[in-house]
């Protein structure tokens, strides 16, 4: 019971406390795991929910292209994508991060998009088109928030300063393009090589 | 010989099974009615309009139309049709009897022909003016034919060098204020005073080109761009005058957001794109194959306007606001279809088509459906809005999917107070800014029923709360004391 407390108290320190919060997480060891992979679930429930239920004055989704599938491929692959990037950026720039704390100070930080989410569902089904501008600022807001969390806790786990925290969170966006593209061109050879082994099957087995 | 005749009975059975199957419905049209849903969807409608007979002049006895060009009804409802082949006027009456034919003119006791005329025009008093083309002038006429003036090339310094003028569509305003539509004349519509002296010209299209052209155009020589394909603005095809003598134009334009335009008397495109889509006929999401090439626009009563494709032969119908209300036609050679539709006309709230290589006219008259969006339409235009809604809820009977229908409704129930439930219709009908007014109010009423009840609930459980920890408190507080 305790340890469940703690669990949901120490995000919202990190919330409201950035720099201590994200110190206490790597060096005081209140970070979970657990609580920052939740926080990914947590956030793709949210991002569903939003799309579904925002209120018909901000929502202009087609409903017949809303797959929750979807919000996967948008949220936890470039989650991982991030840490990714970042850990093998890091280990390279004298980061003193493990791929556990970057996974951990990126999870933490997605608190403030999920709790705007899951606040402007609400919202938006209590608001006129005019008082719309409240939906997106908070969203803008929310966004915002991520950012300066996850500048604060590259910069606490890594131990950087503020120049090569932003030189390094601008790479590792570079970092994701090349892994996609790595992925990409790996995917494409892959198909090609099967693609030729199967002809080469097909041309056999007609022969034989 | 047993054989044939045993598959020849097969196929007499199978022929009567499939006529018998095929639903018979009442003025069958070649063509399925559609839309275009909020989301640009084809969705399937009711027929709005059927073919009702085709005319070509054989029954009238006055021989085959051939090859004609244009048509136009005036305002007493005589058709004048412009056929070009034989190089004569034909004016039907609204049963199609023949009441004239006009074979040219009598200018100064010689006897004058027409040369491919392309476009016709006849005013408040019947006087007929024909853009003939291959002859470089309008001509005026009188209704019965008698010659009145022709009108050459408009004469101005402001004319660039190089204009060639071939008058291919013609409209006179209530001033007396002539607008020609001239082949290859892409600086606009040509504009003359009632004396037929130039004035100017109207609401030129802008130059189209996107930046990747620019750009190669800035890297060559003078050489290289004198050899390059020149940015010229598109010409107009057709025009038509509304009731307010505003200009209604068209614009043969592939992938064009807005081949139709409504020009005010300053020239400016003033037409009002309040639909879910531009008015422009198909929706061409699936590339530039689907893009309809308009050809004519005709404008209605009660602000409605319809316009032409005469790449798959449609005619799209918009309201004043740029709904569109329906869509009929279609390529064919069955009665109801055109090969090369040139020219639309409408006639009380029937449709005609001119077809250029079929050499007729398509008839088409609405059915129920289109005779209830037509209603509806003139009740809104007129502001009886009431009974409006009860031709809209007609309308849904026979398409539930009619979107502008439940806009319609929600807003007549938006204006009579029934605020829920004109948020269920506008929501149906995708209107953003009407429901979000109907949103304000309902959410205002909501509040004002429960603010009492709900401050209420507040303040007691406010109330409890406090005492609550305040009970605690003292209670812990008590114990602390008998601890210590």
């Amino acid at each position: 019971m305790r340890m469940l407390r703690e669990m949901t108290k120490t995000p919202f320190y990190v919330l409201l406390h950035p720099f201590q919060g994200f110190w206490d997480l790597k060096y005081e060891n209140k970070g979970r795991l657990r609580v920052a992979l939740s926080m990914l679930l947590l956030l793709t429930v949210a991002t569903i929910l939003l799309r579904q239920y925002a209120g018909f004055v901000v929502n202009f989704n087609y409903p017949y292209d809303l797959n929750s599938i979807n919000e996967l491929q948008y949220i936890v692959l470039p989650f991982f994508l991030w840490c990714v990037a970042n850990w093998s950026l890091t280990t390279l720039m004298d980061g003193e991060g493990k791929f556990k704390d970057i996974v951990m100070a990126t999870g933490y930080a997605l608190l403030p998009l999920i709790l705007m989410r899951f606040g402007n569902v609400l919202i938006s089904n209590i608001i006129t088109t005019r008082e719309s501008a409240f939906y997106y600022m908070i969203d803008s807001l929310s966004v915002l928030w991520f950012v300066w969390l996850l500048f604060i806790g590259t910069m606490t786990v890594h131990q950087y300063t503020v120049l090569k925290t932003i030189v390094t969170m601008l790479l590792t966006l570079v970092v994701m393009g090349i892994i996609m593209f790595l992925g990409l061109l790996f995917f494409s050879l892959l198909q090609e090589m099967i693609g030729f082994v199967v002809s080469i099957y097909n041309e056999i087995s007609y022969r034989i | 010989m047993k054989l044939i005749k045993s598959i020849s009975k097969v196929v007499l059975v199978l022929t009567t099974v499939s006529l018998l199957a095929s639903p018979l419905q009442a003025g069958a049209a070649p063509y399925e009615g559609y839309s275009y849903s909020y989301w640009g969807d084809s969705v399937s409608t009711p027929n709005a309009y059927t073919p009702a007979g085709t005319i070509d002049g054989t029954e009238q006895g006055i021989g085959k139309l051939l090859e004609p060009s244009d048509m136009y009804v005036a305002e007493d409802g005589l058709l004048y049709v412009l056929d070009a082949g034989n190089g004569r006027i034909v004016v039907f009456d609204q049963d199609w009897r023949v009441v004239r034919e006009i074979r040219g003119f009598v200018r100064d006791g010689k006897n004058e022909k027409f040369n491919s005329p392309q476009g016709i025009y006849v005013t408040k008093h019947n006087h007929i003016y024909i853009a003939d083309t291959e002859n470089r002038r309008v001509v005026e006429l009188t209704g019965e034919g008698d010659f009145v003036r022709d009108i050459g090339a408009p004469k101005s310094d402001v004319i660039r060098a190089g204009f060639e003028y071939y008058p291919i569509k013609v409209s006179v305003d209530h001033a007396g204020r002539i607008y020609v539509v001239g082949r290859g004349v892409f600086d606009g519509i040509i504009e003359l005073d009632a004396e037929g002296n130039f004035t100017g010209f109207m609401g030129t299209n802008r130059v189209k080109f996107d930046a990747w052209d620019y750009f190669w155009k800035k890297m060559s020589t003078k050489e290289q761009r004198s050899k390059l394909e020149q940015f010229v603005p598109l010409e107009f095809n057709n025009v038509d005058l509304d009731s307010e003598g505003f200009l209604y134009t068209t614009t043969s334009e592939l992938t064009s957001s807005d081949p139709i335009k409504r020009l005010n008397p300053v020239g400016e495109d003033v037409l009002r794109r309040q639909g879910y889509w531009f008015p422009r006929g198909d929706i061409y999401s699936m590339g530039s194959s689907e893009s309809s090439l308009l050809i004519d626009v005709k404008v209605g009563e009660n602000g409605v306007y319809s316009a032409l494709d005469s790449r798959k032969g449609r005619v799209f119908t918009y309201d004043q606001d740029g709904n569109l209300l329906y869509i009929f036609g279609r390529m064919g050679e069955q009665e109801g279809t055109f090969r090369t539709p040139v020219a639309l006309e409408r006639r009380g709230d029937d449709f005609l088509v001119l077809d250029k290589a079929m050499n007729r006219i398509s008839v088409f008259k609405p059915t129920r459906y289109g005779a209830l969006i037509n209603e509806a339409n003139h009740l809104l235009f007129s502001g009886k809005y009431d009974e409006a809604e009860q031709k809209w809820k007609d309308l849904l009977k026979l398409d539930s999917n009619n979107e502008i229908a439940y806009v319609g409704i929600g807003k007549v129930m938006l204006r009579q107070g029934e605020n829920k439930q004109a948020l269920e219709y506008l929501k149906l009908g995708y209107d953003r800014e009407y429901y979000s007014k109907a949103f304000g109010k309902y959410r205002k009423e909501i509040v004002r029923e429960y603010f009492g009840t709900g401050m209420t609930i507040v303040i007691v459980l406010g109330v409890a709360l406090v005492g609550f920890s305040f009970l605690r408190r003292r209670a812990r507080g008590k114990v602390n004391a008998d601890v210590t």
